[in-house]
């Protein structure tokens, strides 16, 4: 034996170096600084979101600006152009006067043709700028007025008033001077009606529309509506559509005359008002809408609309307004919403029709006679009895928005109901916005559900299976492979989806229910049939490789269902058809008649197949990471002490792995609700509010890629889509925080002492 | 085998195709013109119905001037007005006229109006698989297929049964159309539904490629797109007004009004008014006004602009 000096430690060796020391704290900073840095991130996204958002909720600023007097006194219209810079005023006289609003100067016009005889009656409309005099005569003379702009050396731009004169019409029918008079121009078809000191006439003009110049406007022809009134015409109102005609009558009724290209015919008579006369009557932009003031006051909207069953459009009240007050009524709409001025007294109300909110409302120094919004809407014009005009600014960018049309059922102008819809934009200025988030938070539940419900159990099951049972070499290969098919890109998926699968699975349903039935059936009724099996039998395979027996009897079980599927139908998706008393076996004929609901190509079931591309790599991935993970001693003393391959599994590795399984659901959650490209090309888009498997849907996140290219910064279409962004960041925020508390109590409750 | 037969059968076999294809350019249309000091980018932004056109526009332009590089994007026409307002292109095409709202963004900005190009003929076109038993629909029809409100008056429709396709009792109508930025989904809205509203059913899709290949793969579909993204997997279906004849979308009927859908296809462009457009982007546009412009514009599968169209609209660039 030899004596081995005991070596004496090196006390350097318990000191760490520098270097190590200070890559040590630097790291401890850097991780720091990064974590920092995520949360300010996710701080900064939700501030950006909610700046965008917070304008929405602004009301309508208005402040009175210039008020010029003018020489005109009594004004009975007044019409501006659409920069808000020259009004004229019509005092019943022959000619305009031009008021400018910036230096103040006047400039007057005559109206050619009508000298010699009195005004009787005038309607100005603002979208064509035309003025509709009836003569005392009986004869009718519109003018076009013209602003004409142009550029001067300093590219300033100048705008010359002018006045077009249109030809003169006679009427035929009736006596006497005009008294009341409205010209509907839809363009291609107008109608002119005029009520007269005895008999009420239509005058009906057409013009045939073609791609190459405008057609020559004609005369169709002359209607007299005489004979359909009981009591004497106090108003009339033509619809710039052209086809619409309503008339008041002293005893409080009205009637509604449709043209239809031909003439008009009588289709409503009511009483919005009861006994009560209608004192003024004015289309909203659109023309589908009329806002009515009784002689009391009162302040009634009506709408155009096809009640529930009804075949035709009739008027009916659909959103209640307040009174104004007592006093001359005043009217004007705006060109651009559906925002309309309404005034009686010395009040001013600037009222929204699809919210039926009052956007604003105050007193001004005089009452006003007559008013005007300029086509942007951007200002707003008054004028007294003595000739003054008073120009207001008027700055409502978001009219359109409220809680209630995100979130609220809206009854919109033409609609049967009140719904939640979203149709954002339209081809056409007088186009309603129809902004309920509501279709599409459904759709992005709805989505995430089906996606959900077809990936879970898959990847869950597949993840356990992996973990648990799979032989470590076998392992190696499937992990990576599914890692794969998460790196798929999600447009292809969807494209995939939407244009190769839909087609081929729309007459397969049935098939594809008996295979997802027959496939989980066969795999258990093959585990019963395994275990019953002698040792002898089992040893054939390895524990582990059972599945090697397994895959060749799922095919053959999935073909068998798939080809099954035709007989399948024939037994249970027989569908009647009522009108030969025919027997179909058609699963798309068989659902909307056995259910009442629609059956689309692109639908759910799709969705739920492409989503699974993408969320089963997700959860598996995670959750067979959690699973592998538990400690090897637990699993190894569980099966040394005699448990079976599922009782390790059911009572040792899910409990422990509970809170990584928990994660990973949270993470293909978040990836189902967040995926937008597959639902932007699988799921059609279509917004509607239903949870029916058969149907598309459009989701917040698809929602927010399509519209938002379009969307003009700033506007209301814009900040809504950022509204649902926050939505969307709301919804994954508060689940994802819930998600963590529970996950923190499994971590507790299963924590290894 | 005797040399005049043969050259004579040569001839013959090519006026058949010549005439089955009848051209419609107009003689009147002006030649191209290659100018001096054009180079630079070129930047498009707007309609997907144009976007193929623009392609081939540019494409042929590069031709003539090997200098000037680029770019066309087409996500729809609502992308154009913003893009050309924020400087993103210099030429924004569309499918249909801008609404004052777009142009009053422009103007706030610039303090003029932006000015618009009609560049080709575009016959709006209802497609419908090429199996299905059509002859073809009313606009009333149509506007109660697409249509919740249905302001031309007529009835619900949702079955093929409605439509007298007996053998497609039970059958729901599957819907196809554009996303909301399209200026055909507007134009459709307009002139189709008379402003109404769509159904929510309408699947919404974000190419006039994507319409045309739905419906190709959906007997029972119908949808609509510009008549240039025609395939042989679907068929326009003739349109009339109600008077028991219907049109198809042919170059004649559009002309004449006959086929209701007709519209012009627009690129609008940034001109400052009494100042002339920056070289290359006049360029770009009288090309594709020319005869060689107009070709492409057929062979496209558009329809090209008469002489007189071409030459009003020259006059108002050169304004």
């Amino acid at each position: 034996m030899s004596e081995q000096p005991l070596s004496r430690p090196d006390p350097d060796r318990f000191e760490v170096s520098k270097g190590t020391l200070w890559l040590d704290r630097a790291m401890n900073h850097i991780i720091r600084i990064g974590g920092v840095a995520v949360i300010l991130a996710v701080l900064g996204i939700f501030f950006f979101i909610v700046k965008e958002v917070v304008p929405l909720f602004s009301g309508a600023n208005v402040a009175a600006e210039k008020s010029v007097l003018s020489e005109s006194k009594r004004p009975l219209e007044m019409g501006v152009d659409e920069w808000g810079t020259y009004p004229f005023l019509y005092d019943g006289g022959n000619e305009l006067t031009f008021i400018s609003m910036i230096d103040g100067s006047r400039k007057r016009i005559a109206l050619p043709g009508i000298d010699g005889t009195t005004v009787t009656a005038t309607s100005y409309d603002p979208i064509h700028t035309r003025l509709t005099l009836g003569l005392a005569d009986g004869r009718i003379a519109t003018f076009l007025i013209i602003y004409q702009t142009g550029f001067d050396d300093s590219a300033k731009r100048t705008i010359t008033p002018s006045v077009d004169a249109e030809p003169v019409y006679e009427m035929k029918s009736g006596a006497g001077a005009v008294r009341t008079i409205s010209y509907g121009d839809g363009g291609g078809q107008r109608l002119l009606i005029a009520a007269r000191d005895a008999g009420v006439s239509v005058l009906r003009f057409g013009k045939k529309r073609s791609l190459l110049g405008e057609g020559r406007l004609m005369l169709l022809g002359e209607t007299d509506l005489s004979g359909k009134f009981d009591a004497p015409v106090v108003a009339v109102t033509a619809s710039q559509n052209g086809d619409d005609l309503l008339v008041a009558t002293s005893d409080g009724k009205l009637r509604f005359f449709k043209g239809g290209g031909g003439e008009p015919k009588l289709r409503q008579t009511f009483s919005p008002f009861g006994e009560e006369p209608v004192r003024r009557m004015d289309y909203l932009f659109g023309g589908v809408s009329v806002a009515m003031t009784g002689d009391s006051g009162a302040q009634k909207v009506l709408s155009l609309f096809r009640p529930e069953g009804a075949s035709e459009r009739q008027f009916g009240e659909t959103k209640a307004f307040d009174a104004i007050g007592v006093g001359h009524p005043i009217f004007s709409p705006s060109l651009r919403n559906k925002t309309f001025l309404i005034g009686a007294g010395k009040t001013l109300s600037l009222r929204y029709l699809t919210s039926g909110a009052t956007r604003w409302q105050g007193e001004v120094d005089f009452v006003p006679v007559t008013a005007a919004i300029d086509a942007k809407s951007e200002h707003f014009f008054i004028a007294g009895d003595d000739g003054r005009v008073q120009r207001f600014k008027l700055d409502d960018s978001h009219p359109e928005a409220s809680w209630k049309a995100f979130f609220g059922k809206v009854w919109y102008e033409g609609g049967g109901k009140p719904v939640y819809q979203w149709q954002s934009t339209g081809g056409s200025d007088d186009f309603e916005p129809k902004l309920s988030l509501i279709p599409l938070i459904t759709g992005s539940l709805k989505g995430t559900f089906y996606a959900l419900l077809f990936s879970i159990p898959i990847a869950l099951l597949a993840a356990i299976f992996s973990a648990a049972f799979l032989p470590p070499a076998m392992k190696q290969v499937v992990k990576p492979t599914m890692e794969i098919m998460a790196s798929l890109p999600s447009v292809v998926l969807g494209f995939l989806a939407g244009i190769w699968l839909a087609p081929i699975l729309q007459d397969k349903v049935p098939s594809v229910i008996l295979v997802v039935v027959s496939l989980p059936i066969t795999a258990l009724l093959f585990g019963w049939i395994w275990s019953r099996q002698p040792m002898r039998v089992r040893g054939l395979l390895e524990n582990g490789r059972e599945w090697m027996a397994l895959i060749p009897l799922l095919l053959i079980a999935a073909w068998g269902a798939w080809e099954l599927g035709p007989l399948f139908e024939r037994m249970a998706f027989v569908y009647n058809d009522p009108a030969s008393g025919m027997q179909i076996a058609d699963f798309r004929l068989w659902w909307p008649q056995a259910t009442g609901l629609g059956y689309d190509q692109r639908n759910c079931l799709i969705v739920g197949f492409a989503m699974g591309f993408a969320v089963i790599p997700v959860i598996f991935t995670i959750a067979e990471d959690a699973l592998s993970n538990v400690p090897r001693t637990l699993t190894a003393a569980a099966s040394a002490l005699g448990a079976s391959r599922w009782q390790v599994v059911w009572t040792i590795i899910l409990p422990v792995a509970s809170p990584g399984i928990f994660s990973a659901l949270m993470i293909g959650f978040g990836r189902a609700v967040g995926e937008t490209m597959i639902m932007v090309m699988a799921t059609g888009n279509t917004p509607v509010t239903e949870w029916n498997l058969f149907s598309g849907m459009r989701t917040l996140s698809a929602n927010i890629a399509v519209e938002l290219p379009e969307a003009a910064p700033g506007s209301t279409h814009y900040r809504t889509l950022f509204l649902g962004a926050l939505v969307l960041f709301a919804f994954t925020f508060f689940l994802n925080s819930a998600a963590e508390i529970v996950r923190q109590k499994l971590r507790d409750k299963n924590r290894i002492a | 085998m005797n040399p005049i037969i043969k050259s004579s059968l040569i001839l013959l076999g090519l006026a058949i195709p010549v005439s089955a294809q009848k051209s419609h350019i107009d003689p009147a249309l002006p030649d191209y013109n290659v100018v001096s000091g054009v180079s630079g980018s070129l930047s498009s932004v707007g309609s997907d119905t144009l976007n193929n056109l623009m392609t081939l526009w540019a494409e042929g332009f590069k031709k003539q001037y090997p200098n000037v590089t680029t770019s066309i994007e087409g996500k729809g026409s609502s992308t154009a007005p913003t893009a050309l307002m924020e400087g993103i292109a210099t030429l924004g095409p569309m499918s249909r006229p801008m609404k004052s709202e777009e142009i009053d963004a422009f103007e706030k900005k610039f303090g003029y109006k932006p000015t618009e190009v009609r560049v080709a003929i575009d016959a709006l076109a209802v497609f419908a698989h090429k199996d299905a038993p059509l002859e073809g629909l009313t606009l009333k029809q149509v506007d109660g297929i697409f249509s919740s409100t249905r302001k031309l008056g007529g009835e619900d429709i949702t079955d093929w049964s409605q439509l007298g396709v007996k053998a497609w009792s039970g059958r729901t109508i599957s819907l196809y159309g554009r996303n909301s930025a399209s200026g055909t989904y507007g134009f459709f809205q307009e002139h189709v539904l008379a402003k109404g509203d769509y159904k929510p059913s309408v699947k919404e899709q974000p190419g006039s490629s994507a319409v045309v290949q739905g419906i190709g793969g959906d007997l029972y579909a119908l949808g609509y797109s510009g008549i240039g993204y025609i395939t042989s997997g679907v068929k326009a279906v003739p349109l009339g007004s109600g008077d028991g004849k219907f049109y198809e979308a042919t170059y004649d009927n559009s002309l004449s009004g006959d086929y209701p859908l007709a519209r012009f296809l627009l690129i609008y462009v940034n001109k400052k008014p009494g100042k002339a457009l920056d070289a290359t982007t006049l360029e770009f546009v009288k090309f594709a006004l020319s005869k060689r412009g107009q070709e492409i514009v057929e062979k496209d599968g558009y329809f090209p602009l008469p002489a007189t169209v071409v030459e009003e609209t020259l006059n108002t660039l050169s304004k």
